[in-house]
């Protein structure tokens, strides 16, 4: 049972994506282009020169961030869909901290990214705190904290750090800005995005403070019959989860966006929780995922240009995939699919 | 007089509120938790506003808003229902595919132009029956779309249905202990799906009111969050429907209260304004605590073979 979990697990996403590209195909045939050309070009546009690999490793690096947000959360059972929230409050303390505060270089950077993490897990923290001590749902919660982190964003681009007519902050000091990784247009960020998931995958899978983690989200009655203090597990996972969120919010404002103005780091929390859906929440395919979605989305403008079939396309894929793929996984965990595999077996011998 | 306008935009502003906050209670009565009213409402709201638009007439955009709503919601169906899957998971992932669907749809066909299409707004009962006045009631009571209408006299139907009829205590016991019901010869599923398509409609319906009677235009994201403040008015109202209309006249308020509250002030930054409707969900939530009283079910599949 356990080897054809995991071959679900990799069946259901590989078949959803082959689907999603199908009828993806046929929009985009049904809209007079060719889609065997237009594909093309998306795989080019997306890893056809080492300029566009790292165009979409740097666009993969924030999704990274919010899909480990969501792994994290949902291993011990917490539904954090304020990803976004979280991952803003750090892009706005880190633009505080860059443009304000008289340190440049290493310190500066370091500073940043503290205080994005720990603004982070602090916004992430009022959520996990009701939850625990209100009982109330973190769902609603947290959304309603990614309007208001939203929304805070826009005073502090309009109104306290504005910087001339065009309702934006000014642009990060080139001294704080992050160094490139490999020369490529992706910063350092990305690799220190594939190394907090790998920090996580060891931390869930092979520390026994991880294992109570999980055995909390997966029976929280059980946990507690055995002695696990659920409430730690809960507030840290919020906290944990929102650290890695405004982490990247930090590392985002300084390694490619510079500056905070309308519509920074839109959808990048649901976006993060769909991957990590459709990783059945292990962070390393997570990241894999997260690259995937990117390159979608960085391939789809040189599509766009070359063939005219709009971006919105990719956006209609990467919304299928989730949705089959969801779908997939719950079908193979149906009793009566599993008794036809059953049966099967039982015929054969 | 101030107050008076402040009370008439608050019943506007709260009515597509009502219409999810009713959509959710149903899907939520039958044990379904459906987050993903956000996205259904977003594909009502291109759909209402593309057939207003090439009709002429709002009244169809509705109709097409809800039957759209019923059709993204028969995939949340199938998959929560049917195949059993996780519905809050499922909920995120109908959040992420109907407003994609709706921005491409949108780009489609009205092309990625710059100009802004505008469609007609629904006539208000005053000017349906040539009625001129200044009067606050007269403007509370005629000055008003029919939907809005419509909305108060759902949540009175709503409230008997659930209270005094038997279709409704059948549909409320599916929500609270399905294997009970399915033993009285409930057909668990079947109420399950009716709920959906209830819910579909409604959130359709809701989506639609913002460009056929809110709003003259459809812009990506027009839905704001109305999805979510349903489901916590849902909660705030404590399952019932009455309940559920308080809750939505208290969020429609602090709606009403922060636009005047803009227009008033220009020292504050106009964004902390904003904040209130969502600020105010919040600490509801936080006021309201921890008792349970939502149906006991919900959230969980019904699997018949498990006894």
């Amino acid at each position: 049972m356990k080897r054809n979990d995991f071959a679900a697990r990799v069946f259901i996403p590989v078949v959803s994506i082959l689907i999603s590209f199908l009828i993806g195909a046929v929009i985009i045939a049904a809209m007079g282009a060719n889609p065997l050309e237009a594909l093309q070009y998306l795989w080019k546009g997306a890893f056809g020169n080492v300029r566009n690999l790292g165009t979409t490793f740097a666009r993969a690096t924030p999704l990274i961030f919010t899909t480990l947000c969501a792994c994290f959360a949902y291993r011990c059972g917490v539904f954090n869909l304020g990803g976004e929230g979280q991952f803003i409050i750090g892009a706005i303390l880190a633009c505080f901290i860059a443009t304000k505060v008289p340190l440049t270089g290493v310190p500066a950077i370091l500073l940043c990214a503290a205080a994005g993490a720990v603004g982070g897990g602090l916004w992430a923290m009022i959520a996990g705190l009701l939850k625990v001590y209100r009982g109330q749902n973190e769902m609603i919660i947290t959304i309603m904290l990614n309007y208001i982190a939203t929304l805070l964003m826009g005073v502090v681009y309009t109104n306290w750090l504005r910087d001339g007519n065009i309702p934006q902050t000014a642009a990060v000091p080139d001294e704080v800005k992050l160094p490139s990784f490999l020369g490529m247009r992706a910063t350092i960020a990305f690799p220190i995005a594939l190394i907090i998931g790998l920090l996580i995958f060891y931390y869930l899978f092979s520390t026994s403070s991880g294992f109570r983690l999980r055995a909390v989200g997966l029976n929280a009655t059980a946990a507690k019959v055995n002695g696990f203090n659920i409430k730690h597990y809960v507030l840290m996972s919020f906290a944990v989860s929102g650290a890695i969120a405004g982490l990247g919010g930090a590392l985002e404002l300084l390694g490619t966006q510079f500056r905070l103005i309308n519509g920074f780091a839109a959808g990048y929390g649901f976006d993060g929780v769909a991957m990590a859906l459709i990783a059945s929440l292990h962070p390393l395919t997570g990241i894999l995922v997260a690259v995937f979605f990117a390159a979608l989305r960085v391939g789809s403008t040189m599509m766009q240009t070359a063939t005219g079939v709009p971006t919105s396309v990719s956006d209609i894929i990467q919304a299928l995939v989730i949705v089959f793929t969801v779908a997939g996984l719950a079908m193979v965990r149906l009793p009566a699919f599993r008794n036809l595999f059953t049966r099967k077996a039982r015929k054969e011998a | 007089m101030d107050i008076a306008n402040l009370i008439l935009a608050a019943i506007r502003i709260s009515s597509p509120l009502i219409f999810l906050s009713l959509a959710e209670l149903y899907s939520q009565r039958a044990g379904l938790v459906n987050i993903g009213i956000e996205g259904i409402a977003a594909i009502g709201s291109l759909v209402g506003f593309l057939v207003s638009v090439t009709t002429g007439s709002p009244v169809l955009g509705v109709l097409a808003g809800a039957a759209a709503g019923i059709l993204v919601n028969m995939i949340f169906a199938f998959a929560t229902v049917t195949l059993c899957a996780e519905q809050i998971v499922y909920g995120m992932a109908i959040n992420i595919f109907a407003p994609a669907l709706a921005a491409f749809i949108y780009r489609v066909y009205f092309g990625s132009g710059s100009t802004l299409v505008q469609g007609d707004l629904m006539a208000t009962l005053e000017s349906m029956l040539g009625i001129k006045s200044d009067h606050f009631l007269v403007n509370l009571s005629l000055d008003q779309t029919p939907m809005v209408y419509i909305a108060y006299g759902l949540v009175i139907i709503t409230g008997i249905y659930f209270s005094r009829t038997r279709s409704g205590l059948n549909f409320k016991a599916v929500g609270e202990y399905p294997k009970a019901a399915a033993t009285l010869g409930i057909n668990v599923n079947k109420t399950r799906y009716m709920a959906c398509v209830i819910c579909g409609a409604l959130a359709g319906i809701g989506g639609a009111y913002l460009t056929t009677c809110y709003s003259r235009t459809y812009v990506d994201g027009n839905v704001a969050g109305r999805g979510f403040i349903a489901l916590a008015a849902v909660i705030f109202g404590r399952w019932n429907a009455w309940g559920v209309l308080a809750a939505c006249l208290f969020f429609g308020f602090c709606d009403a209260l922060q636009i005047r509250l803009q227009v008033v002030s220009n020292t504050i930054p106009y964004q902390f304004f904003q904040m209130i409707p969502y600020a105010a969900t919040i600490l509801v939530l936080a006021m309201v605590g921890v008792k349970k009283a939502g149906p006991k079910a919900c959230g969980q599949p019904y699997r018949k073979e498990e006894r």
